[in-house]
């Protein structure tokens, strides 16, 4: 009978819920920033760290708009599926990344370290008409930026470099 | 005239379902444009329509359409109808509740307008700017207040199983929501994104599935006319999704740059998740016992059990994944979208059009126009939805093996792509049929309004 006197009370689910909740909110999403790995940037981070003046960052608000992060991920992980991707990301990495960018999807190849790739004019050439470089690929033409904001996502692009810091990182 | 003093006490869910509507066609427009464009990517970049269409700005707008403007308004409908009922009293603060539908509508139309214009926190389903989640916010609170007040002034003794869902829901969205809308420049790196996915996961299992489970809750008895197999059952179901769902996020880094604790801690509790879809499972088939002969001639029914049965697919998929050697295959790749559109589309839709299904038409008092066209809205909607899937977990799987052989950029991965561009095309296909599908739903359910309307009009005249 106890039984039935408790589910004509609101407060057990009010109270028990949100105290669940918050105990997860607790473990998962607090925790995390006092975790040692989190705590300092490396120097892939300090490359990354880009001044609020500079191209880099004016690309980045570019890749940003466009919504390059719904084809791209930015997240080498420790598995064959990304051994020619370059040094598995840490936390470090990401230091100042905000918002950070590791990404969902694949739909295009992943960029962390695209910088190591390819060169500013098969960048600027790929963005304009990626089908023209790579036929058959399914990403959408950004012929419609202005010179400015190419140049800037190009910039943006190249800087995605690692450190030699990192040279020794294991990549697979 | 007087009449006419006596005001629709369903108004609110009303506005609220038919509002959804046309966000669920929208919604399911956007995606079939973001199928096709798999297949051609210049489809439709013509003049502004390139820049307005373009993929990267249009698929948080799918998600969040599909989301916030048709499953949260279906939702609240749902809440709207289902919560007095309950309760056998009357929707608390009617007016401010039908208000609120005007606002909603307002604030999904304006977060596809700043979207399109390119304004994104990059959060996924959170993709929103600050100003609107404040709103968003007031919203959530005014409606949960609603909700609250209606339950607290009950007639009723007992809590029915699905308020102890809708109420548990309503707390956890408006929590969730402000924790994964934090304005995005006042964190960074890697635990903001862990807040990301710590969002971007209970929105789903913490608002979608717990509100659909309740509205489930509610239909089954109703729908089979037997009583509910087991409250125990439902109990258990509530306080292990409330105690082990909200520890999922972590399994959205799974292999990443996060420490092992942590991984550790997204598995675990997804292991655990079978429990809740378990018990509401066997509560279905329980209740269900002795009247399976009744369902193939009751569509809302169908979508019921069609329904639940997607939503144990996706539980038992979640664990999978979240394991770290089926993550380090599938994770990124085109099972994703598989995987998320399953309880999204195929589980808790379908359990909201079975519960339009069955309410619209208490509230209109008028019957369905068309049995034949609800049939046709089911076999649409699933065969749509098994193609998708089908298609997605295909591509997804191959995706993933090519990126372990070394496909992983340039022109290989380019040729991995021209590889895939057949279930692309079965994908876009199944999107067809589930737009179609939905644009039945909406013509019958338009047509039976209309005629709602003409017979109401016809009694007023005669009277
Ligand atoms: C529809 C999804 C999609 C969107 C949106 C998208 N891309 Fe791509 N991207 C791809 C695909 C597919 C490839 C692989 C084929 C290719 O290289 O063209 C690719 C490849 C790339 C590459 C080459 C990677 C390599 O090393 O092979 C770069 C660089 C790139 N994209 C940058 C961008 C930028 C910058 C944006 C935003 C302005 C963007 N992409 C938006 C799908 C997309």
């Amino acid at each position: 009978m106890s039984d039935s006197a408790d589910e004509r009370s609101m407060l057990p689910y009010i109270i028990g819920a949100t105290v669940l909740f918050f105990l997860g909110v607790f473990g998962t999403t607090y925790l995390p920033f006092f975790d040692d790995q989190m705590q300092a940037p490396n120097e892939n981070a300090e490359i990354r760290n880009y001044s609020l003046d500079s191209a880099e960052y004016r690309g980045r608000e570019v890749y940003i708009r466009e919504g390059c992060h719904t084809c791209h991920t930015m997240y080498v992980r420790p598995v064959l599926a990304d051994s020619s991707l370059g040094p598995i990301s840490q936390p470090s990495d990401y230091y100042y990344e905000a918002p950070a960018m590791l990404g969902s999807k694949r739909t295009g190849a992943d960029l962390m370290w695209v910088g190591n790739r390819w060169n500013e004019d098969w960048h600027r050439e790929h963005l304009l008409n990626p089908q023209k470089m790579l036929p058959g690929s399914i990403m959408p033409r950004y012929d419609y930026l202005s010179d400015e904001d190419l140049e800037n996502l190009v910039a943006y692009l190249m800087s995605l470099k690692p450190s030699p810091q990192s040279e020794g990182r294991p990549v697979d | 005239m007087s009449v006419k003093t006596e005001i629709d006490p369903f108004r609110p869910a009303k506005i609220y379902f038919y509002s959804s509507l046309f966000w669920l066609g929208a919604g399911l427009t956007y995606g079939l444009i973001l199928s096709l464009k798999f297949i051609w990517p210049n489809f439709l970049a013509y003049g502004p329509l390139q820049i307005i269409l373009q993929y990267g700005r249009i698929r948080p707008i799918h998600t969040n359409i599909v989301l916030f403007g048709w499953l949260t308004m279906a939702n609240v409908g749902a809440l709207f109808y289902i919560i007095p009922k309950l309760c056998r009293n009357r929707l608390s603060f009617p007016r401010l509740a039908y208000g609120s539908a005007f606002i909603w509508n307002a604030v999904v139309f304006a977060g596809t307008v700043v979207l399109t214009l390119g304004y994104t926190t990059t959060t996924e389903y959170a993709e929103w700017p600050l100003w609107i989640d404040i709103i968003v916010v007031l919203m959530f609170g005014a409606i949960a207040f609603i909700c609250f007040a209606t339950i607290a002034n009950r007639n009723e003794k007992q809590l029915y199983v699905s308020l102890w869902y809708f109420m548990g829901s309503l707390i956890w969205l408006i929590g969730l929501y402000i924790i994964g809308n934090l304005p995005y420049k006042m964190l960074s790196g890697v635990p903001q994104f862990l807040i990301f996915w710590f969002y971007g996961h209970n929105v789903i299992g913490l608002w979608f599935t717990t509100v659909g489970v309740g509205i489930l809750y509610y239909l089954l008895p109703l729908l089979t006319k037997n009583p509910l197999y087991s409250h125990k059952l439902s109990l258990i179901g509530f306080w292990t999704i409330a105690t082990f769902y909200v520890w999922n996020g972590p399994h959205h880094l799974q292999n990443g740059p996060i420490p092992l604790w942590l991984m550790k801690a997204g598995v675990i509790p997804s292991v655990m998740l079978i429990i809740p879809v378990w018990s509401v499972l066997a509560n279905v088939f329980g209740t269900l016992k002795g009247k399976w002969h009744a369902v193939p001639h009751n569509v809302p029914l169908m979508f019921v059990v069609v329904g639940s049965i997607f939503y144990l697919i996706t539980c038992l998929q979640g664990p999978f994944h979240s394991l770290q050697g089926p993550s380090s295959v599938i994770k990124f790749s085109d099972w994703v979208p598989g995987h998320a559109h399953l309880p999204l589309f195929g589980a808790f839709s379908f359990i909201a059009f079975a519960m339009m299904y069955y309410a619209i038409p208490k509230i209109i008092d008028h019957d369905i126009h068309s049995k034949k066209l609800m049939g046709a809205h089911f076999w649409f909607s699933v065969v749509g939805m098994f193609l998708f899937a089908f298609s997605t977990w295909t591509a997804g799987v191959l995706e993933g093996l090519a990126w372990i052989e070394g496909a992983q950029y340039g022109m290989q991965f380019v040729e991995m792509l021209v590889g895939m561009r057949p279930l692309f095309i079965i994908r876009a296909i199944a999107g067809a049929l589930m737009l179609v599908g939905q644009m039945i739903f909406v013509v019958n359910l338009a047509v039976t309004i209309g005629k709602a309307r003409n017979a109401q009009k016809g009694q007023e005249n005669s009277a």
